[in-house]
């Protein structure tokens, strides 16, 4: 807009001010990866270059507790950014939290609301916080920011009112609850595995196969997803909680050249030298 | 992209392409929905609850915007308990669905949101609520909303009764949730029911192997 | 109780005022301030290519050339298959790879193979490398306003000389005579990493055609191992396995070894 319209209205003279607008639909055509090139300005496209998990994360609920699962690989792109990241993220002592979008915002959201769900628990004197508290916090936050904070969460945990629960929280910032269920672009794979191999009555250590089952086929068949498989149990009433960090490692590099890379002294060309002395040696017998 | 972009894609929200429907008769009122929560062509959910509680005898049946709906009837369900709490008795249906309505209205321009409430309250017994997308509030004897209920509005004009019995609503409404779950691709999973009445509520379900099939060509 | 009666009175909003500086407009937009066709919301036209992905790698020795690719097969972000040759012999001594879309390279393969049984009928022999390179830059300059979506590297050894030989092409025909080429989703990783290696060290006042490629035939395939095993733990549309063809004097031999999964 120019600024003549803006300045026309004087400060707080009232009406409606347009000024955002252009800026809001350029961004929002960039989200869409549909900037025009004519009329791009030099404002960076950080939407473009966020770091998203592409990724597989799961949850089963069996008898005793919830069985948590996440691959490791996080990507730009194409090109696979980290190899071995953390996706299950800690929320509170009987609560945990697979996050699948971008990065930054999943890890943000998981870290405030861990941060309340403390701060809760204190605030009313026990020793655990439901896990619906959490659930309600998260979808709060959310569906005020309508999507823009894209965080696909997976939510487990184990609290004496409900026993072990399962929940998964979309971006727009709707709640399921179900016995199992995945996220992120290999969920359709985890999916896949659970239709088929999910029964009721599980047992800790079939819950933990199912899930880990579940990751590899994301782990193998989605792009997005790959690496290791972390799992995480959380049982005994939310007393205690297994973090199995790299659960499985089977994906690894097939070759290594023998002989490796030497760059000899000299590979790098000397187009000229200059010494100077820059640094002062002195000799102090104590500074204090 | 492809067809399964719209599911990783986080500005695609999560739909409730439904069947939802809720009858009125004598004593009390009966509700249905389809079960199916879908992003894009993915089924995120196929067992999902769509008749939510919003009192103890008031419910509704969502439909549009998973994340809209459970928004709304969340405020909902808070304001009635505080009202029903500071009145000490429990509030009419009618203003729950006034509720509703202003939400709906006042926040037009951002929500997605097809919502039927219904009840029973002992002032005028069974009644069912529609709140349009626009926010209007409509009385009326029976309502069917979402995707699929363009396929039954005919089903329904046709086998309508003024004068069903508990029994005979609860069939009026496995037939056309049935019927329209066959034919539109956002509806289906199993059929839940709620019945209100003045000694209550309950809950049943249809499972998919029981769903009545009609003509199947 | 002085509560105000009134409902949308005492109810709190919604939606707080400001949710997220990204948030688009929900004001009536001025009329003067944009077009109204947004560009978000055109839908997206269909469009006659896939990058089917994968990286191609081909060099050359002083006897010998390699013809490298990956076999995995990706559409967005899935594999419908791990077993997807993406590399054709064209004649004894000459061997080609093509990354880009696998449905434009089968055509392609196929159109080379039928025009060089062409040759041979008519000629009653082989093409020679540099008429093959030649072949394929002219079948791909054919479609130069509708382009076959395939990026080529050619290897192959010269019939008289037996000194190898790699010919890299763009999408229309350019193309160059070289010791060293990769294409494909691969490329960035993989160039540089070659371009310095095979040179054996940055001696920047020899010029590319004369630094005499010093690695012998085993090294140069530790080598392209090497640089697949790389691409395919950071480039998630390469890996599965590793096809190469080895072309010198005694013939072309091929080889296959396995890559990543994931």
């Amino acid at each position: 807009m120019s600024s003549s319209s803006s300045s026309s209205k004087g400060g707080n003279g009232g009406g409606f001010n347009f000024d955002h607008h252009l800026r809001n639909q350029w961004i929002t055509a960039c989200l869409q990866g549909n900037a025009d090139a004519s009329t791009t300005d030099p404002v960076p496209n950080y939407a473009r270059h966020a770091r998203k998990t592409g990724t597989t994360i799961a949850g089963v609920q069996y008898v005793g507790g919830v069985v948590l699962g996440a691959d490791t690989r996080a990507t730009e792109d194409t090109v696979v950014a980290d190899k071995n990241c953390e996706k299950i993220h800690y929320l509170a002592s009987n609560m945990y939290c697979c996050g699948a979008g971008t990065a930054a915002d999943t890890e943000a959201t998981t870290r405030l609301i861990a941060s309340q769900l403390e701060l809760h628990r204190q605030a009313v004197g026990r020793a655990r916080v439901p896990v619906v508290a959490a659930v309600n916090m998260l979808k709060r936050h959310l569906f005020r920011y309508q999507g823009y904070v894209s965080a696909a969460l997976v939510l487990g945990g184990v609290d004496e009112w409900h026993g072990p629960s399962l929940y998964t929280i979309y971006p727009h910032g709707s709640v399921d609850q179900l016995p199992y269920v995945s996220m992120g672009s290999g969920s359709l794979a985890a999916m896949a595995v659970f239709e088929a191999g999910w029964r009721e009555q599980l047992s800790e250590a079939d819950a933990r196969q199912l899930v880990y089952e579940a990751i590899t086929a994301g782990i193998e068949n989605d792009l997005g997803s790959g690496s290791n498989v972390d799992l995480c149990v959380i049982k005994d009433g939310g007393r205690t909680v297994e973090y199995l960090r790299g659960y499985a490692q089977e994906q690894v590099r097939t070759y290594r050249k023998p002989d490796g890379y030497a760059f000899p002294k000299g590979t790098t060309a000397v187009l000229a030298e200059d010494f100077r002395k820059y640094v002062q040696v002195r000799k102090v017998v104590s500074d204090l | 992209m492809d067809a399964l972009a719209p599911h990783h894609d986080p500005t695609v929200p999560v739909q409730l392409g439904t069947t939802i429907m809720a009858v009125s008769y004598a004593g009390g009122v009966v509700m249905a929905a389809d079960s199916r929560t879908s992003t894009g062509v993915y089924v995120a959910n196929r067992v999902s609850n769509k008749i939510t509680r919003v009192a103890p005898h008031i419910y509704c049946c969502r439909s549009g915007s998973a994340a809209d709906t459970q928004a709304i009837s969340d405020y909902v369900r808070r304001y009635v308990h505080e009202l029903s709490l500071e009145l000490n008795r429990e509030v009419n249906v009618s203003v729950a669905a006034s509720l509703f309505r202003e939400l709906c209205y006042r926040n037009k321009d951002r929500l997605t949101a097809g919502i039927i409430c219904a009840g029973w309250d002992a002032q005028h017994g069974g009644q069912v609520y529609t709140i349009t997308l626009g926010g209007s509030k409509l009385q009326q004897p029976f309502s069917i909303g979402g995707s699929g209920s363009a396929y039954i509005y005919g089903f329904c004009d046709a086998a309508y009764r003024p004068d069903m019995t508990r029994a005979e609503c609860i069939d009026f409404c496995v037939k056309a949730v049935s019927l329209a779950m066959s034919r539109d691709g956002s509806s289906g999973g199993v059929i839940r029911l709620v019945c209100v009445d003045r000694d209550g509520v309950e809950r049943q379900l249809v499972a998919g192997d029981a769903v009545p099939r009609a003509w199947q060509g | 109780m002085d509560r105000p009666l009134s409902h949308s009175s005492f109810l709190p909003p919604l939606f707080s005022s400001a949710p997220h500086p990204l948030s688009p407009p929900h004001s009536v937009p001025h009329p003067s301030a944009a077009p109204s066709v947004n560009a978000a919301e055109r839908p997206a036209r269909w469009s006659p290519y896939q990058d089917n992905g994968g990286t191609v790698v081909a060099l050359a020795g002083r006897d010998y050339a390699i013809v490298a690719a990956d076999t995995r097969f990706s559409v967005s972000f899935s594999i419908p298959t791990r077993e997807f040759t993406k590399i054709t012999q064209l004649t004894d001594r000459v061997v080609l790879a093509s990354a880009g879309m696998g449905a434009d390279r089968q055509y392609l393969h196929k159109m080379l193979h039928t025009r060089l049984a062409m040759y041979r009928h008519q000629h009653q022999r082989d093409m020679s490398l540099p008429a093959a390179a030649q072949m394929l830059s002219n079948t791909l300059y054919s479609r130069r306003f509708f382009p076959i979506y395939a990026f080529n590297v050619l290897g192959g050894i010269d019939s008289a000389t037996g000194e190898g030989f790699v010919y890299g092409y763009d999408a229309i025909g350019s193309h160059e005579q070289l010791k060293v080429v990769c294409s494909g989703s691969g490329q960035a990783i993989v160039q540089p990493v070659l371009d310095q290696q095979f040179s054996g060290r940055q001696r920047y006042s020899v010029p590319d055609a004369e630094r005499a490629p010093s690695l012998t035939l085993e090294q140069a395939t530790a080598l392209v191992r090497d640089a697949f095993a790389s691409a395919t733990e950071r480039d998630i549309h390469t890996g599965d396995a590793l096809e190469m063809w080895q072309i010198t004097a005694a013939g072309v031999r091929q080889t296959r070894y396995e890559l990543r999964k994931d």
